[in-house]
């Protein structure tokens, strides 16, 4: 829980726009599409992953908070 | 003090890994910015159970009754959230959608402070002759 994941996030970015464009080149203009749509759908995950963290320290800081008075 | 330097760290990463990221994917920037603040915040709650566990102290102190002031705790949290939210709306670029989640935290406050209002005016009354 550091600075790689905003390394990994800017990495996946990369690699898919890399992918996209090898995979539009070579013809194939729907799998490209796919692949910078799974890019993005991974890295939503991770997002969503990492918010719920901060909302679950939130709930218990508060319960704690609420517990103390 | 050294999560100070973490956070500046993580800030200044983030600012560098956006800009970089920004003319090959424009969408990846903005969220590597949201993942940013996430992360500070993340590192600043620590210091924030540290307030509440001084306040608790305090509030005990004076003796007043606390139902009052959890309600001050649950408004420092809504505001945080709110601010939290209103701030990544900016980021993604539709700021009205942030004035509304602030104004919708703005009235969730209101409301909750009525009881306090309502609870000082008895204090009042009880005042006067």
């Amino acid at each position: 829980m550091d600075v790689d994941i905003i390394f990994k996030i800017a990495s996946i970015g990369i690699l898919t726009a890399v992918i996209g464009q090898i995979l539009k080149n070579s013809g194939k203009d729907d799998i490209s599409t796919l692949a910078t749509l799974a890019g993005v759908v991974i890295v939503l995950f991770m997002v969503v992953g990492l918010i719920a963290d901060l909302f679950s320290s939130i709930k218990t800081m508060f319960s704690f908070a609420s517990l103390l008075l | 003090m050294e999560t100070l330097y973490k956070i500046i760290g993580i800030a200044i990463v983030t600012c560098i890994a956006c800009f970089v990221v920004k003319p090959i994917r424009a969408d990846f920037a903005t969220i590597i910015s949201i993942v940013g603040g996430v992360l500070v915040l993340i590192y600043s709650m620590s210091y924030l159970s540290d307030v509440f566990g001084l306040f608790g102290n305090i509030f005990h102190i004076t003796g007043i009754n606390t139902s009052i002031y959890s309600v001050v705790f649950k408004v420092i949290g809504i505001g945080y959230l709110t601010e939290f939210t209103a701030s990544i709306c900016t980021d993604t670029g539709n700021a009205s959608l942030a004035d509304k989640v602030l104004l919708g935290g703005k009235l969730i406050i209101l409301v909750m402070a009525l009881p306090i209002v309502k609870s000082i005016l008895n204090i009042v009354v009880e005042l006067l002759p």
